[in-house]
């Protein structure tokens, strides 16, 4: 290969490991932006609820024989979507046992909204959540195995015999998935009744319950979209990505950073936060030390944030 | 029968209380103390798991040093393990440390840290706390600073990479016929894995008469491999290099190497690549052939160990983590017993001036310490996986499998 190639397959090759990357990352954006972005809870549990998915999607793939059922290709993303209702019903339940105490009508009258208390109160449960599951699950290292993870669909020769790009099945089926999520809460969120009610008990919970809207309730049920979207992002990265109990901490400032990025109250605009990210992390390799990925999502994000506060997609423009 | 007055009784009593106080110090003497030694390792986080298996080996140390009568020369007394974990960041191993001298004043010595990192700041601690240390770790910094308290069992990096490279370019050679002539490095940042590629690129390529066509450095873990193995691709060399201290990045390398259909012979360095969970992460048919150099590993004369490992733990090999911290115990038994005396400085100058003849549980050399605190005559092992297991390869008096070079 000559030197112009090699730039131009590079190039070609971490874009597209970076869209790849980007949308797992945007679904996670989009899992905490239901609860942070546009209730207002500061939850750092997102990371382990993520972990929790990728988990229990493990475990209904080895323990309750999917793989056996479907197949070493298919089981796994079969166990994925099963997964995603049990993680569901954990957040809702996280929800109404816990988070719901330090959120809402209760916060009113308190300092920071609540905030300190949330602080405290999901950093406690990420404690719990992270050291439960070493005992539970023990410290060794797992993946959700897929034949996918090591294939990949070849595009190409685009120049002579050379330049192909390679599109790991595995990471691009987790790319459809995310899209196909995205675009599904999407839907739910600006065509359905469910998403109205959600949308104004997030603007103004006053006048929502005014409106005959059950605030409390719509709460609980965002935080636990809010966890499902997340858990499936989870399982869908485990398919590529060995985790353990603290994995989740390796991805929740990601999480935040996009969901700042996109701006705030914004679900599309989480998403293309986390494929920022992404693809910065990826991008940042043809010009920085390979070392420098994390440092250059972090410059990236202040830049963004000292020249356009708002993020992407500010409130106002999901809003109206 | 006379009757006792409360002044006979009073003198009674202040009249055995010497009695009673020999008859205590018998007592200790009979039943000897514990002796206590610390074990600061990786117990959560990314590093959990080679911890774990740290401890496993220090815990059946602890069991065959007490099941053959303790330290006679403390009058059989036992050893008693005090285990700390030193999490997944050099802060919260300095932390621990700093926990472990605090809270245990006791303890005699220790042993850890797993990652270079953590062991160059827990040493920071030690050393000042003149608590012994002894360490598998890597890297040539933790015994260049003048720390008297701090022993490394393990070859450097430094010296690793000098013994390593000329038996993989004869193996090489010897195999396919041809003798390599470019090489990808591709390294974490880590203190062992820099070490061992500094020694590489300011010295031992050039002297070897190969070039580095790919030099790369990451920070763990990796969230995709691709630009790295891109890197590869784009220079096809003859070796690769790659020295992860994540599974994860192990995992993530090798796929992506087999998505882009590159058959590069890989030589790792340390055991990141060869640890049993690799194998629930990794299909074996990725790792056959992948080769690493490592400062220790269960070789054979160790068969009965390695069976006990497995029978007990369930551990299916016997890694680095698991014979050193195995071995450290029986250096510290052999200190504790020259010194005579259960304390710090009693231990830590029995250790530098121990000289327990050849080396049992460590590849080559002696169980003797030079005054830079390196263990003398420090060997290594070369394993290869092979049929889904890591074997050991190199050297040949210790080896259990042949080595095979891969085809690219």
């Amino acid at each position: 290969m000559t030197e112009p190639q090699i730039l131009l397959e590079g190039f070609l090759q971490a874009l597209a490991a970076g869209l790849l990357v980007g949308a797992i990352y945007g679904l996670m954006c989009v899992g905490l932006a239901m609860i942070f972005g546009i209730m207002r809870v500061i939850n750092f549990a997102q990371g382990d609820f993520m972990m929790l998915g990728m988990y229990v999607a493990f475990f209904i793939l080895v323990g309750l024989g999917v793989n056996n059922l479907f197949g070493a290709t298919i089981g796994p993303y079969v166990a994925i979507l099963l997964a995603a209702p049990v993680l569901l019903l954990f957040g809702y339940l996280i929800h109404r046992l816990l988070i719901s105490r330090v959120t809402g009508a209760r916060t009113a009258g308190l300092e920071g909204e609540g905030h300190y208390a949330q602080l405290i109160l999901t950093l406690g449960i990420a404690l719990v959540l992270q050291n439960g599951s070493q005992v539970l699950f023990g410290s060794q290292l797992v993946s959700i195995r897929t034949p996918l993870s090591s294939a990949a669909w070849e595009i190409g020769p685009f120049w002579g015999d050379f330049v192909s790009v390679f599109i790991n099945k595995g990471r691009g089926l987790a790319a459809l998935f995310s899209v196909l999520a995205i675009l599904g809460l999407w839907l739910v969120i600006t065509r359905s009744r469910l998403g109205r009610s959600l949308r104004a008990a997030a603007d103004n919970p006053e006048a929502s319950t005014y409106m005959g809207i059950d605030v409390d309730r719509a709460y609980r049920t965002a935080f636990a979209i809010g966890t499902c979207i997340t858990a499936l992002a989870g399982g869908l990265l485990a398919t590529n990505y060995p985790f353990h109990p603290f994995v989740g901490l390796e991805f929740v400032i990601i999480m935040y950073a996009g969901v700042v990025l996109g701006g705030m109250g914004s679900i599309l605009g989480a998403f293309w936060g986390g494929m920022t990210i992404g693809l910065v992390q990826q991008l940042s390799t043809l010009v920085l030390p390979t070392q420098l990925q994390n440092t250059a999502i972090f410059v990236c994000f202040l830049l963004i944030v000292i020249l356009r506060p708002q993020g992407f997609f500010g409130r106002v423009v999901e809003r109206t | 029968m006379s009757k006792m007055t409360r002044r006979s009784f009073t003198q009674s009593i202040a009249l055995s209380l010497p009695a009673f106080a020999g008859l205590g110090r018998t007592a200790a003497a009979q039943t000897p103390q514990k002796v206590q030694i610390g074990l600061l390792v990786p117990l959560s986080g990314i590093y959990a798991r080679p911890g774990t298996v740290m401890r496993m080996g220090a815990e059946m140390g602890i069991a065959d040093v007490n099941a053959g009568g303790g330290i006679k020369s403390l009058g059989g007394a036992q050893l008693e393990l005090v285990v700390l974990d030193c999490g997944d960041t050099t802060e919260k191993a300095k932390n621990a440390a700093q926990r472990m001298v605090a809270e245990y004043p006791n303890l005699v010595a220790a042993s850890g840290s797993y990652l270079s990192s953590f062991t160059l700041a827990v040493t920071e601690v030690t050393e000042r706390a003149s608590l012994p240390l002894l360490t598998l770790s890597y890297s040539d910094l933790i015994t260049e600073r003048g720390f008297r308290h701090v022993f490394q069992t393990s070859a450097t990096a430094g010296a690793q990479a000098e013994m390593a490279l000329p038996t993989i370019l004869r193996l090489a050679e010897t195999a396919s016929g041809r003798r390599p002539r470019t090489v990808a490095i591709i390294t974490d940042n880590t203190a062992a894995s820099i070490a061992s590629t500094k020694a590489m690129k300011e010295r031992l390529l050039a002297q070897h008469g190969l070039e580095m066509v790919v030099d790369e450095t990451f920070t763990p873990p990796l969230a995709d491999a691709t630009p790295l193995v891109q890197r590869l691709r784009a220079r096809r060399p003859d070796l690769f290099f790659f020295l992860p201290t994540v599974i994860s990045d192990a995992k993530l390398m090798l796929e992506k190497m087999a998505e882009f259909n590159l058959r590069i012979p890989t030589i790792s360095f340390g055991i990141a690549i060869a640890e049993p969970d690799v194998l629930n992460t990794v299909n074996p048919r990725l790792l056959n052939g992948v080769m690493s150099a490592v400062a220790n590993w269960g070789t054979k004369g160790q068969e009965e160990l390695i069976e006990r490992l497995r029978r007990t733990h369930g551990e299916p090999w016997m890694t680095q983590n698991a014979i050193s911290t195995y071995g450290d115990i029986w250096i510290l038994q052999g200190a504790l017993e020259k010194a005579g005396r259960a304390d710090r400085q009693g231990v830590s100058e029995a250790l530098r001036t121990l000289d327990g003849g050849p080396a049992r549980y460590f590849p080559g050399g002696e169980i003797r310490f030079d005054e830079k605190g390196r263990r003398v005559g420090a060997g290594l092992t070369i394993i290869q996986w092979q049929n889904g297991v890591p074997v050991t390869v190199f050297p040949d008096n210790l080896a259990l499998a042949r080595p095979a070079w891969p085809t690219t």
